[in-house]
């Protein structure tokens, strides 16, 4: 049989006999241990895709004590750019409900299908492959989507649909020789996306396997404005990962992650002169540039492999060497003009506290223009403190390098400092080598490279309409005997622990009682971007009293990852709107995530159901010897 | 042809491998003594290759651990037919000064927890501090320090495939099933087809219950 007649009632393990003399692409598809036999289900194009690159040999893992990353020079390699994904045309064709016969995952038909129809179809299969992290390093084995790390971005425009076939054909898991699980759910962070394609952590789906999830592309409150909703809540940085439950760090460490952006006519996907354009530094790869942080650790040679360090159980992974965009302390040549940068955190566990530090080791300022990839109201100058980046949040800045003689170099600083392992003399004054994440030497302007923008508009954003609520919630994250705790639970996908109607809004208050100098919690809320309202702290070790902490210019835009330091208390607002089903929230610190400290929500329809759900909430409560939530029956 | 065969055979000269379980690396092999006064090495006797629930208690504890216990008991009937074959569950107890064998049997008989693949396990104090910590650290002092902290927890492993997994016992006896199912040991691709299209027809029948809506 030839691999294109193949179906599924064949048995996918089982390639004829000659698949083993020899390993070419054919026999690569047809290895159904290989690829779990996602190939043979799979377009011709996507084929040639997951058989482009030669299956990397799995890695064999240095011991569970934790080594010291190898020696690696600063300022070797270049900057590298996800490359865009390009769109293809998906065979077999998308559906409205689940293509099961062809191997598509179980789930619910896709909600409002006719109306936001896909018109851009997109690949990403998730394999092993081979990531060189420095050229002082060797290829290291990860997990990683179309064989990059970090993934392609997809380009998209809001009132554009999408779909993304995510497909898994990462190991079986009895051939898994890493600590991450070789089942994925891909969240994409946070667009506006109906419930089924959202990524739930429990819909994951084994190797083999693929997924549709589909990105309507549209802004929050279509019901309400029409079309394609309210341009005001709009959002154009975003991110998709994998979301499995209680394997989201180790699968985000293997480097199952990368940036997907969204643009309309206020952030055209260019920088000419065309109506409502903010003119920001748009062109991706020239001068809009994602740079997407991680930390990871590495063992020494063997093999001819760096391996990334792994341990077994539920132990974080902490690195010693910081990764932008997938290279250690990398360099970048700048024009002298204005670049944007969309800067990502992508965890599992490490935040990052970034300034830009010029040659003489003084403060340079950046321009923070967005939050989570919503445009503040005004732009907020950053010159005299470092930027904040905990997990999972988006920050865009532009710099001006035009500040900058040519021939000058700026340092991107970090915090903490890094294991470098060679001796070399500070690159600024005051800045040790360790704290570099990254350099950009500044040349010149040349008549190829396109013109600078305009000054940053003062006015970025015009909020939407302030939301009344229709209710007040709260979220309690604590820690008790061991466990991290949403309203004294653990996550459970079975167990619905807040019920919203769609079409309504409420105030949500999240708190963190633990002790002061405990954790802080990055709180991420799915589905649609909210407000903080106001942010309060407690006074000494007082339970009732609270002082208010004023919010930070970078905090009055719209987000959706609120940090929540210990002993806090932020109070947001937000909309439910457009689609219903489940969501959630969770601390994307990835280990907590991964404890089930998260929660499921339901968006409802109907009152009727919105009043039975709540009242089944508060039995279920009563039962475990709880308080009820609701009052009057259900109805706030 | 097993399954095996089948894997390594079609893989050619490629990536496929016998997976090596890496948790004698990380789990003590230190010597125990069950509630029948056998001794055991932990992880040789008990963890090795097999797929394992883990909880922490004592004989004298009035919080979690009879309730949890008893938890255990619904779980224990809900897989009993694999209970002693591919799956076996271990509590092992905090205070190992107070519980010797004879004190775990009792508190076993009294919990009806007298049952095939269930062990109760005592032994050097020293020993079983090291196990708490590999198997349900925080890193994180202050919890770690805490012995009840480590009462209310139950981990999940399946050594054969490295899988380690943890879930609140007090979760719903659906949901701890469905964690305990996330460690089974690996399907054939067959199976997963099988299972996804029972999935569906499950989320068909019970929209509700997944959360989903029935719009167009």
């Amino acid at each position: 049989m030839s691999h294109q007649q193949a179906d599924l009632g064949k048995t996918p393990g089982a390639a004829p006999s000659d698949a083993r003399d020899g390993l070419d692409r054919r026999t690569v598809i047809k290895s159904g241990a290989l690829v779990g036999a996602a190939a043979i289900i799979t377009s011709k194009k996507s084929q040639v895709l997951a058989a482009g690159a030669p299956w990397p040999a799995p890695p064999v893992l240095c011991g569970t004590t934790t080594p010291t990353s190898p020696a690696t020079r600063p300022f070797i390699d270049n900057l590298p750019v996800p490359p865009p994904a390009l769109p293809v045309l998906l065979h077999p064709f998308p559906t409205r409900t689940a293509n099961i016969a062809a191997g598509e995952a179980a789930r619910a038909a896709h909600q409002r299908w006719s109306e936001f129809l896909p018109l851009i179809h997109y690949h990403m299969t998730a394999a092993p492959s081979l990531h060189k992290h420095h050229t002082d390093l060797l290829p290291s084995y990860l997990w990683t989507f179309n064989g990059h790390y970090p993934a392609p971005t997809p380009l998209n425009y809001y009132g554009v649909p999408s779909i993304v076939r995510f497909r898994n054909a990462l190991p079986e898991q009895q051939d898994n020789p890493t600590f991450g699980v070789s089942e994925i759910t891909v969240h994409l962070h946070n667009g506006h996306t109906p419930s089924e394609s959202d990524g739930f952590a429990a819909d994951f789906f084994g190797p083999g396997l693929f997924k549709d999830n589909h990105y309507p592309n549209v802004y929050a409150g279509v019901d309400e404005f029409g079309g394609i909703g309210d341009p005001r809540e709009a959002l154009h940085t975003l991110w998709f990962h994998d979301h499995r439950a209680a394997s989201t760090a180790h699968n985000n460490f293997l480097g199952l992650n990368g940036m997907f952006l969204l643009y309309d006519a206020k952030d055209p996907s260019h920088e000419l002169p065309t109506p409502g354009s903010l003119r920001l530094p748009c062109y991706y790869g020239i001068t809009d540039i994602p740079l997407i942080l991680a930390d990871k650790r590495f063992c020494p040679a063997a093999n001819g492999r760096n391996e990334v360090f792994q341990v077994i159980g539920n132990n974080p992974v902490v690195g010693d060497k910081w990764i932008v965009n997938g290279k250690i302390q990398p360099k970048m040549r700048v024009r002298r003009r204005k670049y944007r940068f969309r800067i990502l955190a992508t965890g599992p566990v490490k935040a990052w506290s970034l300034s830009l530090i010029r040659s003489d080791g003084t403060q340079a300022p950046v321009t923070v223009v967005a939050v989570d990839g919503n445009f503040l109201p005004s732009p907020v100058v950053i010159s005299d403190r470092p930027l904040d980046v905990q997990v999972a949040m988006r920050y865009d800045v532009i710099i001006d390098f035009s500040a900058f003689p040519a021939g000058s170099k700026v340092y991107l600083r970090e915090n903490a400092a890094q294991n470098v392992g060679v001796a070399v003399p500070d690159p600024a004054p005051g800045l040790p080598i360790g704290n570099v994440l990254m350099r950009f030497d500044v040349v010149n302007m040349d008549f190829l490279f396109p013109a600078d923008t305009p000054p940053i508009p003062s006015v970025l954003a015009e909020m939407p309409d302030p939301i009344v609520p229709d209710g007040v919630f709260q979220w309690n994250f604590t820690l008790e005997n061991g466990r991290f705790l949403i309203n004294g639970q653990e996550f459970d996908h079975n167990r619905i622990d807040h019920v919203v109607l769609k079409g309504s809004s409420e105030e949500w208050v999240l708190a963190n009682d633990v002790a002061a100098g405990n954790w802080n919690h990055p709180v991420h809320i799915h589905f649609e971007e909210g407000f903080i309202m106001s942010r309060r702290r407690r006074v000494s070790q007082n339970p009732d009293v609270f002082e208010d902490v004023p919010l930070l210019p970078e905090e009055l835009g719209r987000r959706d990852v609120y940090p929540l330091p210990p002993q806090h208390r932020v109070v947001m607002r937000m909309r439910f709107r457009d689609f219903s089903g489940r969501y959630l929230i969770h601390c994307h610190n990835m280990n907590h995530e991964d404890d089930f400290m998260m929660v499921r929500w339901d968006i409802v329809d109907s009152l009727e159901e919105l009043t039975r759900k709540r009242r089944e909430i508060d039995e279920r409560r009563m039962l475990a010897g709880l308080p009820p939530q609701y009052k009057h029956g259900g109805l706030v | 042809m097993n399954r095996r065969e089948l894997f390594t055979g079609t893989a050619g000269n490629a990536a496929c491998h016998a997976i090596t379980p890496r948790g004698a690396q990380r789990i003590p092999n230190v010597v125990m003594r069950t509630h029948e006064n056998r001794v055991v090495r932990f992880y040789d006797d008990l963890i090795k290759d097999r797929q394992v629930l883990i909880n922490m208690m004592y004989a004298t504890c009035e919080g979690y651990c009879p309730v949890i216990t008893m938890r255990l008991v619904e779980i224990h009937e809900a897989l009993h037919a694999r209970m002693g074959r591919d799956l076996f569950m271990y509590s092992i107890t905090l205070k190992p000064e107070q519980d010797d064998p004879a004190a775990l049997k009792e508190f076993a008989r009294m919990h009806g927890a007298l049952l095939p693949g269930w062990t109760f396990l005592t032994g050097d104090a020293y020993d079983i501090d090291t196990l708490r910590y590999e198997l349900f650290r925080h890193d994180h002092i202050k919890i770690d320090a805490d012995l009840d902290a480590h009462a209310g927890q139950m981990r999940i492993i399946n050594d054969a495939t490295n899988r380690w997994l943890h879930v609140a016992p007090m979760a719903s006896k659906m949901t701890v099933l469905q964690h305990i199912a996330w460690a089974d040991p690996p399907k054939s691709f067959e199976q997963r087809l099988e299972e996804n299209r029972r999935l569906q027809e499950r989320i068909d029948q019970e929209v509700e219950l997944y959360g989903y809506r029935k719009v167009i």
